[in-house]
């Protein structure tokens, strides 16, 4: 990560929007990259306060990413200053903890970026996007079922009468198919009780 | 006395209720996907008021392979393949991006000699690249010569390539600690010569091309970015350098071994003036590929100097297991800055790799160029950020 002095950022945060609730993520291993973790509420206007910020301003969103932990899924947003004298980059991330409906506001309005990359995560990871203008999928067909970057997906056997997925091509050993067996035990374990 | 032929004033047209009831209404045309000025399967949906395009919806997905799906299933090795061909026009720039974020991880040191010989691969691949952006352009224009010309320089680089890594377009060259194959005298002697050759050539696309007073006027004034809308939309590359910007991630944030290297930024800010444009426009995002060509070769050149003998690959464990973490990793690749995102939970497969593609994010900016152009100038605009759909769609 470039130039930025994470303690002081998150400090910087805290400071200016409230409940923000800015934590500073430092890895274990050296070499890995730092970020910051911010309430997923207060988004928008954490976004909105790095964009105007005259101390650290971030003038543009380089791209959006998001990972399933299984236990809660995180958004990240990788926030970049392109200046020849001073240029900075880090890594936002908001967690999210709901799998059913999860949402969260949409920053379209600071980034126009954030059109193509929210509907990218929506259509990978099934996050909804508040106040988005015109939340499609975009890599899949508009009639597909499920997100497939969620660790406990399947794909779907059958789409518009084509075979798509026969048992033949897949592998087992797969992660989502662990993962999934896993959460399916866990579920019927809870039932049980 | 009137004639019998005489039939007098003609009769006004007037407005009457039937023309009063015509409609008119917006025509819906798809361009795409298989249109050759997209160069892929890109669907552009568009609406028209007669020649004039009041707005334009890209449609992606139809290249869409699932490479991160794939990516989360495979070693850490068995990604380079598929990342070659996300941009298939410049995958030794993918491939390498790739490995340099898999070595931050690790923390492997490469030898000198691999990474001069990265430079020179990647160096090379972007001078074929922007070869390729050149001729399509002008293919797209109305100008076939020029495609002629420029593949005629652009196999020689694949014929250099396939000698080195065994393939024409797919490499896998570049492999995480090094690179897989030493490049011998001759074929360095052949690069050298193909530098001089370059060099003549970039001035004879000039005096065809460049100044052409038919491509000029295709061009200028044609899709203007603002540097604003540039940095909205995160655009990188010659696009953010064609709207003035001089940034370069080689000069400004230098990775590997660039810092030792004598370039220059090539903007486009006075040039487009001379020729009557403004910055921003087709013309200058074209132009700063033309000279971004002469200043690869001129980093090549360098690497040739600096090349001693020496191992080309570093130590590497046999499986590769990454510490729990992330890194995000970007480099300058011919079509702006190619970045990824990797998550790793400390298997032996990465948990996550995201792919920031550039041409991604340079395609969500058709729409704010479009309404108000004619079709025609659309297309041109469409060209002049030399979209490649492996990389849109993943």
């Amino acid at each position: 990560m470039l130039n930025v002095d994470f303690n002081k950022l998150a400090d910087l945060i805290n400071k200016n929007v409230q409940d923000a609730g800015a934590v500073v993520n430092v890895p274990e291993d050296t070499k890995c990259d730092s970020s910051i973790t911010v309430s997923a509420s207060r988004i928008y206007a954490v976004v909105e306060f790095l964009k105007t910020n005259s101390e650290m301003p971030f003038n543009s969103l380089h791209v959006m990413s998001g990972v399933d932990y299984v236990e809660w899924m995180e958004v990240c947003y990788m926030m970049t200053h392109f200046d020849v004298q001073n240029p900075r980059e880090f890594i936002l991330k908001i967690k999210i903890t709901e799998r059913v409906s999860p949402t969260v506001d949409s920053i379209v309005n600071l980034y126009a970026a954030a059109d193509f990359q929210e509907r990218e995560i929506y259509d990978m990871f099934g996050i909804k996007f508040n106040n988005h203008p015109d939340l499609r999928r975009i890599l899949c067909p508009d009639d597909w079922q499920g997100f497939p970057l969620r660790k406990d997906y399947v794909a779907q056997k059958e789409y518009n009468g084509m075979k798509v997925f026969p048992d033949s091509k897949m592998n087992f050993d797969d992660r989502e198919f662990i993962v999934r067996q896993n959460m399916i035990k866990k579920a019927q374990k809870q039932a049980a009780n | 006395m009137q004639s019998k032929w005489d039939i007098g004033e003609p009769e006004k047209p007037t407005i009457n209720s039937q023309t009063e009831q015509l409609k008119s209404e917006l025509l819906t045309l798809n361009m795409g996907p298989q249109h050759p000025a997209t160069h892929g399967v890109l669907r552009l949906e568009i609406w028209t008021d007669s020649e004039i395009v009041v707005h334009a919806i890209p449609h992606l997905g139809y290249l869409h392979r699932c490479m991160e799906k794939h990516a989360e299933n495979l070693d850490y090795r068995g990604v380079i393949p598929f990342v070659d061909r996300l941009d298939y026009l410049a995958a030794m720039n993918m491939e390498w991006t790739y490995a340099s974020a898999v070595e931050k991880m690790l923390g492997t040191e490469v030898p000198r000699r691999a990474e001069l010989l990265r430079i020179l691969t990647c160096e090379l691949n972007r001078i074929a690249s922007h070869l390729m952006a050149f001729g399509t352009y002008a293919l797209d224009l109305g100008a076939f010569t020029p495609f002629l010309y420029a593949f005629e320089e652009r196999e020689k680089l694949l014929r250099l390539f396939e000698e080195v890594s065994g393939a024409r377009l797919l490499y896998n060259y570049i492999w995480i600690g090094g690179v897989w194959n030493d490049w011998n005298d001759d074929q360095l002697q052949r690069v050298a010569a193909f530098c001089d050759v370059m060099e003549q050539e970039a001035k004879k696309y000039d005096d065809l091309v460049s100044y052409n007073k038919i491509f000029v006027e295709r061009t200028t004034n044609v899709g203007v970015f603002s540097l604003q809308d540039c940095l909205d939309y995160g655009a990188s590359g010659p696009v953010l350098r064609g709207s003035g910007m001089k940034w370069d991630l080689r000069k400004n944030k230098p990775y590997s071994l660039y810092s030792e290297f004598d370039f220059d930024v090539p903007v486009a800010t006075e040039e487009v003036k001379k020729v009557g444009g403004q910055v921003g426009d087709c013309w200058s995002r074209y132009i700063v590929r033309m000279r971004e060509v002469v200043e690869s070769i001129k980093i090549i050149r360098q690497v040739l100097e600096k090349l001693e003998p020496g191992p080309v690959m570093g130590k590497v464990p046999k499986i590769i297991k990454l510490p729990k973490g992330e890194v995000y990793v970007r480099q300058e690749c011919p079509r702006g800055e190619l970045a990824f995102h990797l998550v790793s939970e400390g298997e032996k497969k990465p948990y996550r790799l995201k792919v920031k593609s550039p041409c991604f994010t340079h395609v969500s900016m058709l729409p704010r160029v479009a309404p108000g152009q004619m079709i025609a100038d659309f297309v041109a605009s469409v060209g002049s950020i030399d979209i490649v759909l492996g990389e849109v769609d993943r």
